[in-house]
């Protein structure tokens, strides 16, 4: 789980464009839509595309991923359920 | 007030290959959106605005040759060629046929071989506010003196490119779109080029013209492709209008608005009209009838709206059953005859762009 | 009539405003971001760009720490008349790549696929409301820009920030200019002498 954790935050900084940030700045319980990362409505969707692209998890309604996409605890739990 | 004249020349849409024939589909009530299949990123079917007679892979030459034609057999040769005319092409796109080349080339040579026109043309290429941009344009250098007449074409064509684009985005209505109502789901995509003519003068020539009597843009500096919460952009394009055109809103007899059919834009312009007072003019949307057709539709639903006033008939806003916006418009629900002599058309676009414009009988 | 009141260049090898060099990054190859630091910039929102509105955040920025009089306007007296001759033609193959090569259409690549975004960039970040107008011209077109100036300051606007940007595989071309309502006189021949003014340097 810390794993899949890790690679989200990687994965979100290369395809959201989050020059300066790293890993360790994104805390797994930080609001991702808070507002120390500064996200907004196009970034969820960048996030719809993630899922699909990397994790093969499809979401057909923009306003499903309100709660998957709270923080990187909620997305990968949301990711670890998916899978199984 | 600096005045000028507008009259629509040729228009080539999924309703008619004319005016003429635009006009008929309007007063029958026919829609120009239809479901195609196989045209979503996953091979959904998709309700499109599709111009039947466009030659797949030549959509956008096919379109623009066609619309210079009609131009070419209504306008006079010499005023064509004059150098006191200028052509300003209204596009978000141009011809995305032959990308990664040049598409805005692609349009450029057939305006040159086909109309003949002394200067190059000018390129408007401001996203969904091109069209009402580039009418006001005209209307500019008129005033100016620097042109007698200026010939205003507005064109886009459906293409994976956009329909992927927009679905990324989840802005694409499943049926056909519905704006301002409850049920609303987003927009459905249409093709269209329009073409109207503004000159100093009233021209000789046969066709319908009415007076500009001015407008603006704004942007809402707010977000780059969601509208702002408070239609602040859209509220002072219109009230810098109106100051320009010295109009009280009390004269205007119908709106023409953008009304796309998603959720966020047409929420916007309901508290946008609220906020200006016209929440009880009557208002449409002509995107419900013939698409989101981008860079031409502030040219087509221009020439729409000189229908209305053309034949005081006022168009049913399709797609409409039900109040889904905050602040409730007066929306048009069945085609009815109406004394139209002053219009507004108002346009908003990615980039927090809005645009409008006033419209008079001569 | 119209003066000039500041003008800049954006390019790979540095920024001038006014005719002087005020910063040059420390290569070529991240140069946008280089300079985004070297202007002490923090506007995150920047890495998301395309490349005209970095450019053009770049270049405003520049001016206005060079003492560019933004501030004196109110928040619609600045009209933005912008334009180019490759439209958002880096951002469209990007975008392209990213249904056609990498799988699903990107959603933040497709909403810069329209090169008038750089104006409203602008304006989010000035909040600025004023008029606005994008064209694609072939080449730098001073008449144009003059033109337009002249009918967006006698329709009541007191200033008009312009720009020409372009940034392709072969290169990047930013020009930006503040142009005020004033006493003074702008010819196109020379806006045309700003404009090339770079290649001099």
């Amino acid at each position: 789980m810390s794993e899949l954790k890790e690679n989200l935050k990687a994965q979100i900084i290369t395809q959201l464009n989050l020059e300066d940030l790293t890993v360790s700045d994104i805390q797994d319980d930080m609001l991702l839509f808070g507002p120390e990362l500064g996200l907004d409505s196009i970034d969820a969707l960048e996030f719809i595309v993630l899922l699909e692209q990397q994790y093969g998890i499809k979401i057909s309604n923009p306003a499903e991923g309100k709660e998957i996409f709270t923080s990187i605890n909620t997305l990968a739990a949301f990711i670890e359920r998916e899978r199984a | 007030m600096n005045k000028c004249y507008v009259t629509y020349n040729s228009l080539i849409t999924p309703l008619g290959n004319s005016p003429a024939e635009n006009l008929l589909s309007l007063k029958k009530g026919i829609s120009g959106i239809q479901m195609f299949d196989g045209q979503g990123f996953a091979g959904e079917s998709l309700p499109l605005a599709k111009i039947a007679s466009l030659r797949e892979n030549e959509r956008f030459s096919s379109l623009l040759t066609s619309a210079c034609e009609a131009l070419r057999g209504q306008a006079d040769a010499k005023m064509l060629s004059s150098s006191k005319t200028l052509l300003i092409l209204s596009t978000t796109k141009a011809d995305l046929s032959v990308f990664p080349g040049d598409t805005f080339q692609s349009a450029e040579n057939i305006l040159a071989e086909k109309l003949k026109l002394a200067h190059s043309p000018l390129i408007i290429s401001n996203a969904c506010i091109s069209g009402v941009v580039a009418i006001n344009t005209a209307a500019d250098y008129i005033h100016a003196s620097l042109y007698d007449q200026v010939i205003v074409l507005g064109i886009d064509v459906l293409s994976p490119f956009i329909t992927y684009g927009f679905q990324s985005l989840f802005a694409l209505s499943d049926e056909a779109a519905r704006p301002f109502d409850k049920q609303r789901k987003g927009i459905s995509l249409g093709e269209a080029c329009g073409c109207v003519i503004v000159s100093r003068t009233r021209p000789e020539t046969a066709g319908y013209t009415v007076m500009h009597l001015g407008g603006s843009s704004s942007n809402d500096a707010n977000h780059i492709s969601g509208p702002s919460r408070t239609g602040e952009g859209l509220v002072r394009s219109v009230r810098r209008t109106l100051e320009r055109t010295a109009i009280p809103r009390s004269e205007i007899d119908f709106v023409s608005a953008h009304g796309t059919g998603t959720l966020f834009n047409d929420e916007m312009e309901s508290i946008a009209f609220q906020r200006l007072e016209m929440d009880h003019i009557a208002l449409n949307s002509f995107k419900g009838t013939v698409g989101h057709t981008l860079g031409a539709a502030g040219i087509i639903e221009t020439i729409f709206s000189m229908f209305s006033m053309e034949e005081n008939l006022l168009f049913q806003s399709q797609g409409f059953a039900e109040t889904g916006t905050s602040c409730p418009l007066n929306i048009i629900t069945e085609n009815r005859s109406f004394e139209v002599n002053t219009v507004l058309k108002t346009a908003s676009g990615f980039g927090g762009g809005n645009a409008s414009l006033i419209l008079q009988k001569i | 009539m119209m003066e000039l009141i500041s003008y800049c260049r954006v390019l790979p090898e540095g920024i001038s405003v006014n005719g002087a060099k005020v910063y040059a990054p420390d290569s070529t190859e991240s140069w946008q971001k280089d300079l985004y630091t070297a202007l002490g910039l923090n506007y995150p929102k920047f890495h998301k760009m395309d490349n005209l509105s970095k450019c053009a955040v770049l270049g405003f920025e520049a001016m206005k720490q060079e003492g560019a009089p933004f501030a004196d306007f109110g928040d619609d007296e600045i009209a933005l008349i912008f334009a180019n001759s490759a439209s958002s033609r880096d951002t469209d193959e990007r975008f392209t790549e990213s249904y056609e090569k990498i799988a699903h259409p990107s959603p933040s690549l497709f909403v810069y696929t329209l090169p008038n975004i750089v104006m409203g960039e602008m304006s989010i970040l000035n909040k600025w409301y004023g008029e606005n107008v994008f064209f694609i011209r072939k080449t730098f077109d001073a008449a144009m820009f003059t033109e337009q100036i002249s009918i967006y300051l006698s329709k009541g606007n007191k200033a008009c920030f312009c720009g020409w940007i372009d940034h392709t595989s072969e290169g990047t071309d930013c020009f930006l200019f503040l142009v005020r309502a004033g006493a003074g006189h702008l010819s196109p021949e020379q806006l045309n002498t700003y404009y090339k003014q770079y290649r001099n340097e």
